[in-house]
């Protein structure tokens, strides 16, 4: 751009450069700086001198958190609820989403103003809690799976994929005698995996990181997401309290802060190793919600 | 013929949404109806039909109590500050980058600011709960310097800072393509014929960029304001202890703390009626003197 010559314009291109550098930086120092931590000896641990690089390296931290009966069961319990609310809210939302897109949708207006409804305003914490409890899955995984599987911002993003599908399509099927549901089943479903892939990520992120649900639904420690077995681990004041809050009584004799540093990595892995891949269909996701309200 | 195949469609339709549409009911419009036992001396054992109903008594003790007036004080000033610091940043960084030339550079910094909202809060709360302990990090950092260390997680006064600050840092890159998204739609030639008007880059921004962002950011601004009383729960746990109660303490923990693990209720569930009913008014009363001045709303 010819302006890039003058003075100030450079002085503002240098500025907000090297401002875009410590701001990125920040985002991922945190995650360097436990990577450190969880790598150093105790001792240098311990003294919090490690800054963004290990001191006195060694892994054994890993080798007793690898060791953890607990952690691998939180981990199985959390890729569980993740795949299979992610699943479920597909179903729910496509099916709802589908329906509401077709004119011969019965009460199809006041529908879509209802659930538009909800999405404004918040539903009450006690009531719902209240709702969960008489269906009877207090202390089962459904508590954490079936309540959050459907929202409206969801079906709205869907819906609006939906419509832009051509309906000279959707009619010729029709004309070859297909239904209503063959048509979602066989033409709008495989049409849609650019926003179903995307729903699917958000829905898996937000069930992944996930523990207030946990907190107030599950009493059994067996049934504990990874999220809420690390939230105990890292409130309790010391390692040992953590250990003991997360059900572990093995005489385990590694640092805390290493150990803590350690497990949050262990829970941050999955997310760090789809991200890369992932991050272009989340954007667009991000995007698709937002332009077309 | 045509007539019979019609019906059946609608009968086919509602059969495909009828999960959704029983997940609605259950999940959202029987509890808003499950607010009723704030009328109530709700009891768990006779439940919604049987308890004794007891008119407004919850809301005369709410009104009454003076934990009420902490929680409601600090449930508006958590989200003014909220609003007030964390509505422009994603704008603001929206704006500064997409002035930056080079592409890969842009890219890059994109991904990494995307990254923080990824990450759930235990972990982000994990992390800067150690950063920020009596002998952690910072603390180290500034004994360098020699500072005594500061207790930033109970000292109350640090705790708005901190808890906000954190919100911004961890959502900020996120809440930001929506902007970027909205300016790769306006016209580049309008930015042409401004600079051979010779106008500045600031210029340029004032005239052009923002009054082409102002739809997407009246909208946000009004569907942020409707919430201005919602507290991130999973956030605030986090850093909610004994000593900065005082606070810490917004409509949703307290909520949390007292109906849930306190088994008060009735009492809470007044609470949250009354916090929805001030979202309500919020947001019913923007969205009018929005229509009337700039033509936008949301519904």
């Amino acid at each position: 751009m010819m302006e890039l010559r003058t003075h100030s314009e450079r002085t503002f291109q240098w500025v907000n450069g090297v401002f875009f550098i410590l701001l990125c930086f920040s985002m991922i120092a945190p995650i360097l700086h436990l990577l450190a931590v969880s790598l150093s000896s105790t001792v240098y641990a311990n003294s919090r001198l490690v800054v963004l690089w290990p001191k006195g390296f060694q892994v054994s931290v890993y080798e007793t958190l690898f060791g953890m009966r607990e952690m691998w069961k939180g981990m199985g319990v959390s890729v569980y609820i993740t795949l299979m609310g992610t699943f479920l809210c597909l179903v729910f939302t496509s099916s709802l989403a589908y329906s509401l897109t077709r004119p011969q949708m019965p009460c199809r207006r006041i529908i879509t103003r209802l659930i538009l409804f909800t999405f404004i305003f918040s539903v009450p914490l006690i009531p719902s809690y209240l709702v969960v409890k008489s269906l009877g899955m207090i202390n089962s995984l459904w508590s954490l799976i079936i309540p959050g599987a459907l929202g409206a911002y969801n079906v709205f993003i869907m819906k609006t994929f939906f419509q832009g599908i051509s309906s000279e399509l959707i009619d010729a099927m029709k004309i070859d005698g297909s239904g209503e549901f063959g048509v979602y089943a066989r033409l709008v479903l495989p049409l849609s995996a650019p926003v179903l892939a995307t729903i699917a990520l958000f829905h898996s992120v937000g069930t992944w990181n996930a523990y207030f649900g946990a907190l107030i639904y599950i009493r059994d420690k067996s049934l504990f997401p990874l999220q809420l077995l690390l939230k105990n681990l890292i409130s309790s004041s010391s390692a040992d309290n953590g250990l003991d809050a997360i059900g572990i009584h093995s005489g385990v004799t590694t640092s805390p802060e290493t150990l803590k540093a350690a497990a949050i990595l262990f829970t941050t892995v999955p997310i760090l190793i789809v991200y890369p891949f992932l991050q272009r269909y989340f954007v667009k996701g991000a995007m698709l919600g937002s332009l077309k309200e | 013929m045509f007539r019979k195949g019609k019906i059946t469609d609608a009968w086919v339709l509602l059969l495909i949404a009828s999960p959704g549409l029983a997940h609605f009911l259950i999940f959202k419009y029987i509890p808003l109806a499950g607010n009723l036992i704030a009328f109530q001396d709700y009891n768990l054992f006779s439940g919604l039909l049987h308890s004794k109903w007891v008119g407004l008594k919850h809301f005369k003790f709410m009104f009454e109590y003076p934990e009420f007036a902490m929680v409601l004080w600090n449930s508006i000033r958590f989200g003014l500050y909220s609003i007030l610091f964390g509505f422009p940043a994603p704008l603001i960084l929206a704006l500064l980058l997409n002035e930056i030339r080079l592409s890969w550079f842009k890219r890059t910094s994109q991904t990494l600011l995307y990254l923080p909202h990824f990450l759930s809060w235990v972990i982000v709360g994990g992390i800067f709960t150690e950063l920020l302990a009596e002998k952690g990090l910072v603390n180290q950092i500034l004994a360098k310097f020699g500072d005594a260390p500061v207790s930033f997680l109970t000292e109350p006064r640090y705790f708005l800072g901190i808890v906000i600050s954190l919100g911004i840092w961890k959502e900020v890159g996120w809440s930001m393509i929506i902007y970027l998204a909205a300016m790769t739609g306006i016209n580049p030639n309008l930015y042409e014929a401004a600079m051979v008007d010779g106008a500045s880059r600031f210029r340029r921004i004032w005239h052009i960029t923002l009054p082409s962002l102002l739809p997407a950011i009246i909208m946000l601004l009004l569907l942020r304001i409707g919430h201005l009383l919602d507290a991130n729960v999973e956030q605030l746990l986090f850093f909610l202890n004994p000593l900065v109660r005082d606070v810490g303490e917004v409509f949703d923990t307290y909520v949390y703390r007292v109906g849930l693990t306190g088994g008060q209720y009735s009492y809470t569930t007044a609470i949250g009626i009354f916090k929805s009913l001030i979202g309500i008014i919020l947001v019913v009363s923007l969205n009018k003197l929005s229509r009337k001045t700039t033509g936008d709303s949301i519904y």
